[in-house]
């Protein structure tokens, strides 16, 4: 029988493939978009304005106490009755992106603060422009801190987009989903979808691991 | 060129600055110097605003510092600012350190702005380290690198805040020499030293101050061998038997 289910299993790779795609689609466009915001949203949080740091740390804080399941629910099935009608994929992509971009706040804001305060009293006294400190002086300092835990990030947001097949979009998780129906070997099934994600993943890891030891080389270095 | 009139700052409840007035000239060397605390550092952050001032007037170059309509790059272009702490930029060269004000700040061409930067390197002793990055060098190197990075605009004015007192002993004489040029080419400066032997050699006049107030203004030989004040003479006698 198990035979049979995996001769079945691999009949469906197609299936997978495209499944995966979406999944690539969903969390690619996802975390451009959060990357995107979330630099934006860090750099004002890390700024002097005291409001607008308020507003978004608490709005970070509330989109990352609630889980993502329930965010994805409420831009699906909530935003309509406010009359914003959307799509699953476009639902499922707005759901990443702001959750996503609130933890990258937080990575960005905390990077652009661990530098030394003497930089932006430097550049100050030189005569360089707010815009100009952050863009030549404050932010290629903070890319050291930013960059290991960002690409960490985006691994966590490849893995939490499985949670938008529960609005129907049809990523590798909803292939599973489906399949296992027809094929009902649990393990094998969702064996290969792990397997699919991991795919992905892994080189990040790696990429990430591998950041993380050049930065802190370098940082001890320079 | 620098002038206070009625100058008073405060930290929260602190009045760190209390009514400062003096004047400095064209061309002086004017040392701060004082106990810790004393207000000296905060005094000279206030020339190109790395802190506000609450009362008072402060003109440089004839621009009033303090007024929300001046147009502070322009002022601080005038000034170069020596930190404690050199504050070199670490992701850059000690040629980038240089150029980055005069290219960003002054629209200088980049060739140009490295042409004179190499200049202002050797002129501090470093016409050898202009491609080294700030871990690269020593403490007293860092420090000369900064010195160049605030001559690097072309100032009227350089200001030190304690310049050499990050640095090991065998440093200090270095940076201290660059200054002393400085000093003979007829650059204004404001230094915050307890390096009295600089003091004794470049400065015009010696501020003392303590507890935010401006206590004494002499010429350092004046000040050194005949202090007016109390304070000024404590202050003397600790410094030289420590």
């Amino acid at each position: 029988m198990w035979s049979f289910y995996f001769h079945e299993l691999m009949r469906s790779l197609p299936f997978f493939l495209k499944g995966l795609w979406m999944t690539v689609a969903v969390a690619g466009l996802g975390l451009i978009a959060a990357t995107v915001i979330g630099f934006i949203l860090g750099i004002v949080r890390a700024g002097r304005n005291k409001i607008l740091r308020s507003i978004i740390g608490a709005w970070v804080d509330l989109i990352r106490g609630t889980p993502f399941l329930v965010q994805v629910f409420i831009v699906f099935f909530i935003l309509p009755s406010a009359g914003i009608e959307l799509e699953a994929f476009p639902a499922a992509v707005i759901a990443l992106s702001n959750m996503g971009a609130s933890f990258i706040c937080e990575i960005v804001a905390s990077g652009i603060l661990a530098v030394p305060k003497g930089q932006r009293e430097a550049a100050t006294a030189s005569g360089l422009s707010n815009y100009q400190q952050l863009r030549y002086i404050v932010l290629p300092q903070a890319m050291r801190s930013i960059i290991p835990p960002l690409v960490g990030q985006y691994v966590l947001i490849i893995k939490d987009s499985s949670v938008v097949s529960a609005i129907g979009v049809v990523d590798v998780t909803r292939v599973g989903w489906l399949t296992v129906q027809r094929i009902p070997e649990g393990l094998m099934v969702f064996g290969l979808v792990g397997i699919l994600y991991f795919a992905i993943c892994y080189p990040l890891i790696n990429l990430s691991n591998y950041m993380e030891r050049r930065m802190t080389v370098t940082a001890t270095t320079l | 060129m620098i002038s206070f009139k009625n100058v008073n700052k405060w930290f929260g409840e602190l009045h760190v600055l209390r009514d400062i007035n003096i004047e400095v000239s064209h061309g002086e060397v004017v040392v701060v110097c004082g106990p810790s605390g004393s207000g000296k550092s905060t005094l000279i952050r206030c020339i190109n605003r790395l802190e506000p001032i609450q009362e008072g007037e402060l003109i440089v170059d004839g621009m009033n510092v303090h007024d929300k309509k001046s147009n502070m790059t322009k002022i601080r272009a005038e000034i170069g600012f020596i930190f404690q702490s050199f504050n070199l930029y670490p992701h850059m060269t000690a040629l980038e350190n240089v150029t980055i004000a005069p290219i960003r700040v002054r629209k200088i061409k980049k060739e140009e702005a490295e042409k004179l930067g190499k200049e202002t390197l050797i002129r501090v002793g470093l016409g050898d380290r202009i491609h080294h990055y700030p871990a690269q060098l020593s403490g007293g190197q860092q420090q000369r690198v900064a010195i160049a990075r605030g001559l690097g605009m072309r100032p009227k004015i350089m200001l030190f805040d304690e310049p050499t007192s990050a640095l090991d002993p065998e440093m200090i004489n270095e940076v201290l020499d660059v200054m002393r040029n400085l000093a003979k080419g007829g650059m204004t400066m404001m230094v915050v030293t307890h390096e009295m032997g600089f003091a004794r050699e470049v400065a015009s006049r010696v501020v003392f101050m303590d507890q935010g107030q401006i206590i004494e203004v002499a010429p350092p030989n004046d000040f050194f061998t005949n202090p007016q004040t109390e304070r000024g003479a404590s202050f003397l006698k600790s410094i030289l038997t420590h």
